[in-house]
């Protein structure tokens, strides 16, 4: 088969992720001033209610839209047409000021941030008090200790990792390797704060998964790397590289495209709720390979081009 | 690793996987428990009842389960208080619907899913089926509150002594300056312990959360969901999968403690009464009639906390037992280790607490190989320690109670004084017991008692539509890679599927066995398992395919195959592993749920890969005379020469 030449592009590859990482925290920060809110991450205020039969999802997310309160939709119960409401913390002062709307025959003066929802919400769909099943203010299940324990988590697996492939490989293909996983998981988490997506259970089940996944692809291909390169000390590691990559390429391709089948079924499906946690995926996967390729095999060539520069 | 012998090994292992797995799908009986008052309530109120019931099963619960009820409409009779439900894929989060919607009917604590015969012969009646979390199947949700009320009571009776006496130390002309300076910051420290400031509030919150988790922890409960509400001093319990949400609360509101007691001085003037009018009583032959009969049979009608209370506080009054003392039962096993722990007589001991359980920390269950038993080994603190040395060098001869929750488990007499810092329980202990016991030493009792604000059924946290559709789309791109793996490698695919679907039923058996709660998360771990045991059989059979393109022999490529590719698949799966066991370690509910489905997941993949496929193919290759081994797609695959 003929050789790929995949390190030709590595400095433009690799700035190109910087970039792109650096532009995605950026906008989340300096426009959004942060990642999304959400209910699993910041509490909020949970409802659930029976609508009439003749409202549907796409009701209720338009009026939410058209309202610009953050809310999440879930339909519970489809013969009932019972949904759960899920409204971040962030929509509270637009919900004081809607609620301050309602006319005053039909407003009962209230204190609490549910309580105003819950009259807004009735007002707007003509509920009786009994077809609100329930409305709570609640906490954040996973927020805080999550980022904590998540830098942690990350920070000890890759100094296992580190650990583990110098001693089974090369500390360049260990150091590689561990950059490569930060570049992803930095790579997704720009996306979600780019695109606003809210932090929740499933995504942080799908950087998981990519975290896992984007492991195995790079162990993979420095396996092979590895194994060409032993004994060929003299041999420019690029070329190795290079060889090794067109070599395991068909495996990549199967593989990714295996592991995408069942993402993008969920998606083309339209499971509303399961639609983040997909996306996420399926944009880790694509990262995670790339970066296998484009990342961490440069990354240790130039490593190495560095070492030897210094005992030259 | 030619031989068909080894081909027991799978099949062996499937047939495990599959009885374990049986429960899931057979067909259940669930007896729904109705309520005793039920029965004595005019006939119309029965009805009604009855009436919301039916009307509910015909609109909900039967529509599209397919469950049978019998009888159907009318009220059980009263010697068979239960209604008999029978289908398939009985969900506890179902059985905690029906029993919440019907509280007035159905006694829900007595309601029982009857277990299949494998869960009868393996696991001892325990269930075997697989649980869904509160984001797949919905669950319990209660809310308790703390009552700082009852709390700040309590605190002011436990420094009651010592407050009169400080006071009294500050209204002493008598008294030096020196010691009033003393009392006064003493006095100023206990009373500002009784402002409830909304900071210690949540302090106190924080803590009974701790204990919580911690608890469900050990209920085998994966995944519950504990968080506090400050607005209204609550802390929220979601609890997937329970389907006897009684006795969770029982365990989540349990401010049971661990203490020493000293029994009433020999010669047990007030035990000895008891006695007396108990053999009395069996000499007539009317062993119905003894108290401790009775009191076992409050016990094991699980009358409450609240009743068993009443019938040793009614045993005080019967033998005018004086104030300083209290009657407890002694709770004991039967002859076998194997019968109930049960009230086996009743003992009567001081109201004072001896040592309590703050001055008690690191308990320990262990095994003792001497009595055959289980006990219980805990370090004192500093303090406790002084006072055990104190309390055990004063009262030599006396019997010193040790007394968990209302339970006497253990009545030694204290032969001499005990000094240094451990000491140790035994009573007739289960394992579980032993645990538990541990567990409440060591995590301490609640700090403040919880009262049920609110518990209620909820449904699934992702809508039924997107697990409808998640569920299928995982089905169908399952189906789609199986397809693939055929169409790219052909036969190799075939076998590859083949070793994917062993992979999969042996994971859900693993996780069924170990009591596993399934989420999102966990299913998110399940395709990645999925995705690395393709990537490890692609790995493989690219390995084979260029060795058959070097011109070997098909029988050396494949294990040559096998062996290139066996570091490279040990590297990543072991890699990933180490991630996983770490998340387990760190991570908290969704991570953790993640991290167990992955790590099993790549310990069947790596048994699946490395040991099963290589066995399917070397018998295709060796035995089946398969001489041509086409790893090319169909239509775009050129011919391959193989010097077969």
């Amino acid at each position: 088969m003929h050789n790929i030449n995949f390190t030709k592009y590595k400095y433009f590859t690799l700035s190109f992720s910087f970039l792109a990482i650096v532009f995605g925290f950026v906008v989340t920060f300096a426009k959004y001033g942060g990642f999304a809110h959400s209910l699993d991450f910041n509490g909020g205020l949970r409802t659930v209610v029976e609508l009439p039969a003749d409202k549907t999802r796409n009701d209720l997310e338009g009026y939410f839209q058209s309202k610009k309160i953050e809310a999440v939709v879930i339909l519970l119960e489809k013969e009932k047409n019972i949904y759960q409401l899920d409204i971040g913390l962030g929509s509270l002062d637009t919900i004081e000021s809607l609620y301050k709307e309602i006319p005053e025959v039909n407003r009962e003066s209230s204190t609490s941030a549910i309580d105003r929802f819950v009259q807004l919400l009735r007002y707007e769909y003509k509920l009786p008090k009994e077809k609100v099943l329930s409305a709570d203010q609640v906490g954040a299940v996973v927020g805080g200790e999550l980022t904590e324990v998540g830098i942690t988590l990350l920070l000890t697996t890759l100094a296992i990792i580190l650990l583990y492939l110098s001693i089974r490989s090369q500390f360049k293909f260990a150091l590689a390797s561990s950059i490569a996983l930060v570049h992803d998981i930095l790579m997704t988490l720009a996306l979600i704060g780019f695109l606003q997506i809210k932090p929740s259970v499933p995504i942080i089940a799908a950087l998981l998964t990519l975290l896992g996944y984007s492991i195995n692809d790079k162990i993979v291909v420095f396996d092979r790397i590895r194994e060409n390169a032993h004994g060929k000390d003299n041999l420019a590691l690029s070329n190795i590289i290079n060889v090794s990559i067109t070599q395991t390429l068909g495996r990549t391709i199967n593989t990714s495209f295996t592991t995408m089948i069942s993402v993008v079924a969920i998606i083309v499906g339209g499971a509303v709720e399961l639609y983040d946690f997909a996306f996420v995926l399926l944009f880790g996967v694509i990262v995670g390979t790339y970066s296998s390729i484009y990342i961490a095999a440069p990354i240790s060539e130039i490593y190495d081009q560095l070492r030897k520069k210094r005992f030259a | 690793m030619q031989s068909y012998r080894l081909l027991i090994l799978p099949f062996l292992i499937l047939a495990v996987s599959f009885t374990i797995l049986y429960p899931n799908f057979a067909d259940r009986t669930l007896k729904i428990v109705v309520r005793e008052d039920v029965y004595s309530l005019p006939e119309a109120d029965q009805k009604t009842r009855v009436n919301a019931l039916f009307e509910r099963w015909a609109n909900d619960y039967g529509k599209t389960s397919g469950w049978t009820i019998e009888p159907q409409g009318t009220l059980p009779p009263k010697e068979n208080p239960f209604y008999t439900v029978k289908g398939r894929f009985i969900t506890s989060a179902k059985i905690n619907q029906i029993s919440q919607e019907n509280q007035s009917l159905v006694s829900e604590s007595k309601n029982k899913l009857e277990p299949t015969w494998i869960e009868e012969t393996i696991r001892g009646g325990k269930s075997l089926s697989i649980k869904l979390g509160l984001d797949l199947q919905g669950g319990m949700r209660v809310v308790l509150k703390g009552d700082f009320d009852d709390y700040t009571s309590k605190l002011k009776d436990l420094y009651a002594k010592e407050l009169s006496e400080l006071n009294l130390t500050l209204n002493n002309p008598t008294a030096k300056p020196e010691e009033k300076e003393k009392a006064k910051s003493r006095l100023a420290e206990i009373e500002s312990s009784f402002d409830l400031s909304p900071m210690r509030k949540i302090v106190e919150l924080e803590k009974a959360k701790m204990i919580i988790d911690n608890r469900l922890t050990t209920q085998n409960l994966t995944e519950p969901q504990v968080r506090i509400q400050k607005e209204q001093d609550a802390i929220e319990v979601s609890l997937p999968g329970v389907s006897n949400s009684a006795a969770i609360l029982e365990i989540l509101q349990n401010t049971e403690t661990v203490e020493y007691r000293l029994e009433e001085p020999t010669p047990f003037l007030f035990k000895g009464q008891i006695a007396d009018s108990e053999r009395r009583m069996m000499d007539l032959g009317k062993r119905e009639n003894t108290d401790i009969y009775l009191f076992q049979e409050l016990v094991k009608n699980k009358a409450g906390k609240k009743a068993q209370d009443e019938f040793l506080e009614s045993l005080e009054k019967k033998y005018n037992i004086p104030k300083d003392f209290k009657v407890y039962a002694m709770w004991a096993r039967g002859n076998s280790a194997k019968s109930a722990l049960l009230p086996r007589s009743f003992v009567v001991l001081e109201r004072k607490i001896a040592l309590s359980g703050n001055d008690m920390t690191n308990a320990q269950p262990s095994y003792n190989s001497n009595s055959y038993g289980w006990m219980v080994s805990f370090t004192l603190t500093p303090n406790g320690a002084e006072k055990f040395f104190d309390l055990t060098s004063q009262n030599r001869g006396r019997n010193l109670a040790i007394v968990w929750g209302d339970k006497v488990i253990s009545n030694p007499v204290i032969n001499d004084p005990i000094a240094g810092g451990r000491a140790e329980i035994s009573g007739s202990f289960s394992e579980q017991e032993a645990i538990r016991l541990a567990n409440v030493i060591s995590e301490g009792a609640l700090p403040i008692p919880l009262s049920v604000l609110e518990m209620r059924f909820i449904g699934p946290t992702l809508g039924i539509e997107s697990i409808e559709v998640g569920v299928k789309a995982v089905a169908i791109g399952f189906f789609l890679v199986m397809v693939y793996m055929i169409f790219y490698y052909r036969l190799g695919g075939f076998i590859a599927d083949l070793s994917l679907l062993v992979n999969i039923i042996i994971l859900a058996a693993l996780l069924t066995l170990m009591d596993f709660t399934l989420t999102l998360p966990g299913i998110a771990g399940i395709i990645l398992t999925a995705g690395m045991a393709v990537d490890a059989n692609v790995i493989i059979y690219e390995r084979i395919r260029e060795e058959i393109e070097e011109g070997r022999a098909l029988s050396i490529a494949v294990t040559r195959g096998f062996e290139n590719a066996f570091w490279t698949i040990m590297d990543a799966n072991v890699t990933t592993l180490i991630a996983g066991i770490l998340m387990i370690r760190l991570g908290n509910g969704p991570i953790k749920g993640f991290a167990i489905t992955l790590c099993w997941g790549i310990v069947t993949t790596l048994f699946t890969s490395l040991f099963l496929s290589r066995l399917f193919m070397e018998l295709t290759v060796n035995r089946l005379g398969v001489h041509h081994l086409n790893l090319r797609p169909f239509f775009f695959g050129k011919k391959e020469t193989t010097n077969a």
